[in-house]
């Protein structure tokens, strides 16, 4: 049976998970240089090995008020379209194997900014994940819907 | 020598790349006969093969890609469709050119190579395009008595003698000492050439590769390697990787405190930053890299055209990114080319015109508001607006009504549309149009841009704008609102303190702040404003970095000007690009990532302020010759403003003990030669924050239709003389404007509309009280 992985962490409480392939690496970062003007969504830039990584406040992308970045954050960079993207995530998970037919598409009550970003749902033992799609999270043109998480 | 034997590898790779593409085109064309794109770019790659043989004196490769030329041309132009033959021809043509490359590469001339036969096919093709396919066994015939050496047996030491030596000679005589490959089956299947010979493709870079190991006397010559772009950049990636271990490392020596792991780690630091530092510089050369060829190039051409120039380059050691570099050489190069050609008159004409003999063709490169600029400058003929209009109407690149619509400038970057050519003959170096066309393609290519500008008879200067992504730039970093923030330092004329004692402050013009310096106003911007940072509430202790770009001069106002560094540019990602502050972002010192703001863009902002300042200083100008009525000022001074109110609305200059100053309702009066006066602040008038008291507070006592007011200020500084003309464009909050006073700026204030601005039922209630006073 198909299966993918995924990496998973939490934002709000809410597990999500992104296609592990996507993932470069995790790390905790707390010096990060804010973008006057840029939108909010953008946390803020660092340095990554001599690269500058822009860190997306997913707290932000998902319409919840933004994170305070005094406070070391997770950063799960990710790839997307040949560039490094840092999402900016409140706690890291475990990488879980899940089938694909254990996939369902979001359910119709998932309102507002989340339906925007999730792809998907995985039905969990205890709980629910929401599988990302990377990209959408880390595009910090798209204005964020206001409305909340149903 | 050495730089001919460069110029001709460099030659010999790049074109070889350049005919696998362009059997693939040629095919791909007789499928598509139509396609004017491809044969701009067939045509383009020609181009650039005639014109370097033609300056490495390869003739017969020269004459050969010539012909090519002139029918590509016809067919770009539409004088005749793509067909078969001459698809063949053409084909033909490519190979040949292959074959004379192999030649030079083993021989370093161009040996026995016939070109006549395929000149005829190719020429036959432009007088009859319909012509019936010419024989392909032609050219078989004429290198059919050659030997023919098998690959492995190439003669190196003669090739090795030979090619510096056929570079110098060339000109004179061709080197026909060395047997070539024969031509065999090329012309007989020209539609297959393309496939046979793909595969060979790396072959000319192998064996080039492996003379180089081989041959003593040119690895001693040749200094340096072709290495992959990309292989650099990995190197970069895992330098990168090496710093953050090194500084884990780092940090858990420093807890162990053992003396030999903490040497042994501090070599290691420094190792790993030398390293850093040397990886970095792989990919950056001085322009003078493809400079270097330049003198040779205007020198024959020169000489060719029968015309004198010398060449003056400056700036020879601005650096640039490897694969920059490589995307300028060729537009560069034509550009060179060009203004020899077509710019640099004859020493006849130059003369004629009352001009030195010898003309001046001037390279500048030079950092400039985050770019690189490269001028090409030339003290020619310059560009005929007039002959420019008339052939662009002539080849159909405009409308009459759209030449109409034109500054002459935009006219003049006609030149740079496809297929434009104001040459009166089509000369062999350049003169078909191609050649501007290919300079801002190549150009624009790269995120650059090109322009030009030209006064007749006097010159042409073709400007280069290449970006520098990579580049590594001289940068100030400045401090404000906790971040760091580096500014080019190409665009930094100067650093001022504004220091809160020596009263130098920052001053207001309708609002928007300038600072005097040297007497002339400065526009400012204030960098936390401009960011939405928090902005500080006092303008002492602060510094103004003087900036330049587009033209105009502006000052940024920071919070700390911390040092000068190089910085090494990273592009922003397209979110942040958006903001349009910003011109890229850079690691700083201590890892942190700083942003680099862009002058230009910041510059724009500061146009209110530069407005506002401009204004102010035309007053000052204007107001002098007009001899109107002289009027008599009193200056008062209120915060860091200062303001001027006309004399003799002015009664009497008091000084009142704070105490004295009662309070009616929310308004405050004082008691004067037995009446009450109304008190006025002018802070709060004008929208200041309160100042300090002392124990009296200077009023300026004020009469208007009978009404007196007194005026609070901070001080009284001065009456003074002015010539103020009528002002009718007075604003509702009584600010009638401004002029330039004792130097500074100084706004001028009706006070009873400045009152009703800020307090519109001031005087009636102030009548009802004063009334009732009286009256009691």
């Amino acid at each position: 049976m198909p299966s993918r992985q995924y990496a998973t962490f939490e934002v709000a409480d809410q597990l999500f998970g992104v296609d592990v392939a996507q993932v470069q690496e995790v790390l905790r970062f707390h010096e990060y240089t804010r973008v006057p003007l840029a939108p909010t969504s953008v946390g803020g830039l660092f340095n990554l090995r001599g690269q500058v990584i822009a860190a997306v406040d997913l707290r932000v992308q998902l319409g919840l008020p933004p994170r305070d970045l005094n406070v070391p954050a997770m950063n799960v960079i990710v790839s997307v379209d040949d560039e490094w993207v840092s999402l900016l995530v409140d706690r890291i998970g475990e990488v879980i194997e899940l089938d694909d037919e254990a996939f369902e598409p979001p359910p119709d009550t998932l309102a507002g900014a989340y339906r925007n970003l999730i792809v998907g749902t995985f039905k969990l033992q205890d709980r629910l994940m929401l599988a990302l799609d990377a990209r959408r999270a880390a595009d910090t043109t798209v204005p964020v819907p206001v409305g909340q998480h149903a | 020598m050495d730089e001919l034997g460069d110029i001709i590898q460099e030659f010999l790779v790049e074109s070889h790349e350049n005919l696998d593409q362009l059997d693939r085109d040629l095919v791909a064309l007789e499928q598509d006969p139509g396609s004017r794109e491809m044969l701009s770019s067939i045509f383009r790659t020609i181009h650039t093969i005639k014109g370097t043989s033609g300056f490495l004196a390869f003739h017969r490769l020269e004459t050969l890609t010539h012909a090519g030329e002139s029918l590509l041309s016809r067919l770009r132009d539409g004088a005749q469709r793509m067909n078969p033959a001459s698809a063949d021809a053409l084909l033909a043509m490519v190979d040949t050119v292959r074959k004379l490359l192999e030649s030079i590469e083993e021989t370093g001339g161009e040996g026995d190579v016939d070109v006549e036969t395929v000149i005829a096919m190719v020429t036959a093709c432009i007088e009859d395009p319909s012509a019936p396919k010419p024989e392909p066994a032609a050219p078989q015939a004429a290198p059919a008595a050659e030997a023919k050496p098998a690959k492995s047996a190439k003669p190196r030491t003669a090739k090795a003698k030979a090619e510096p030596e056929a570079v110098e000679d060339a000109p004179a005589e061709t080197p026909a000492e060395t047997p070539v490959e024969e031509p065999a089956e090329a012309p007989k299947k020209p539609v297959e050439a393309p496939a046979a010979e793909a595969p060979k493709k790396p072959a000319p870079r192998e064996s080039a590769t492996e003379e180089t190991g081989q041959n003593t006397k040119r690895s001693i010559a040749d200094s340096s390697i072709r290495v992959d772009v990309d292989l650099l950049d990995t190197l970069m990636r895992l330098v990168g990787e090496l710093v953050l271990t090194r500084n884990q490392i780092v940090r858990g020596v420093s807890e162990i405190s053992d003396p030999v792991l903490a040497r042994t780690t501090q070599r290691l630091n420094l190792i790993t930053s030398e390293l850093q530092e040397s990886v970095m510089k792989t990919r950056m050369q001085p322009i003078d890299h493809i400079w270097s060829k330049l003198p040779r190039v205007v020198r024959d051409l020169s000489g060719a055209l029968g015309k004198q120039v010398a060449l003056a380059m400056e700036g020879k050691e601005t650096e640039l990114d490897r694969s920059l570099l490589e995307a300028v050489k060729d537009p560069l190069t034509h550009l060179v080319r060009n203004a020899v050609d077509h710019g640099i008159e004859t020493v006849e004409e130059r003369v004629a015109k009352g001009k030195p003999g010898q003309g001046t063709l001037t390279l500048r490169a030079y950092h400039e508001g985050g770019h690189v600029i490269v001028e090409i400058k030339d003290d020619g003929a310059g560009i005929d607006v007039e002959r420019v209009a008339q052939t662009a109407l002539d080849r159909g690149v405009v409308t009459r009504d759209q030449l109409a619509r034109m500054e002459s400038r935009e006219i003049i970057s006609l030149v740079f549309r496809p297929g434009f050519s104001t040459a009166k003959k089509v000369t062999n170096v350049s003169g078909r149009g191609v050649g501007m066309d290919v300079v801002k393609t190549n150009i624009e290519q790269i995120g650059g841009a090109v322009d030009v500008d030209s006064t007749l008879g006097k010159g042409t200067t073709w400007r280069l704008t290449i970006p520098l992504t990579l580049a590594i730039i001289q940068a100030l970093t400045v401090e404000c609102g906790a971040e760091r923030y580096a500014i080019p330092q190409v665009g930094v004329d100067e650093l001022v303190f504004v220091d809160g004692q020596s009263g130098q402050a920052i001053e207001h013009v309708s609002g928007a702040p300038v600072y005097r310096l040297r007497g002339k106003l400065l526009p400012l911007v204030r960098l936390d404003e401009t960011l939405g940072l928090p902005v500080r509430n006092s303008d002492r202790d602060v510094y103004i970095a003087v900036l330049q770009a587009d033209g105009r001069r502006f000052g940024l106002v920071v919070d700390r000007v911390l040092n000068t560094e190089e910085i090494v540019v990273k592009p922003l990602t397209g979110r942040m690009k958006d903001v349009g502050v910003y011109a890229g972002a850079t690691i700083v010192g201590d890892g942190k990532v700083a942003l680099i703001l862009d002058i230009p863009s910041l510059a724009r902002r500061s146009h209110l302020a530069a407005e506002a300042a401009e204004r102010a200083q035309l007053d000052q100008v204007d107001n002098r010759p007009r001899g109107g009525d002289i009027e008599r000022l009193l200056i008062a001074g209120i915060g860091e403003r200062r303001v001027a109110i006309p004399l003799d609305m002015v009664t009497r200059l008091e000084e009142f003990p704070v105490e004295r100053i009662e309070r009616v309702g929310s308004r405050e009066v004082v008691q004067y030669r037995d009446h009450i006066l109304p008190v006025i602040r002018l802070a709060s008038l004008l929208g200041c924050y309160d100042v300090q008291e002392g124990e009296t507070v200077p009023a300026v006592v004020y009469t208007e239709r009978g009404r007196s007011v007194a005026l609070v200020v901070e001080q009284i500084v001065d009456i003074v003389e002015d010539h103020i003309e009528a002002r009718s464009d007075l604003d509702d909050d009584g600010l009638t404007g401004s002029a330039v006073i004792q130097q500074r700026v100084t706004e001028l204030l009706d006070v009873r509309r400045a009152i009703l601005a800020a307090d519109p039922r001031f005087y009636t209630e102030m009548s009802e009280i004063t009334d009732s006073m009286v009256g009691a």
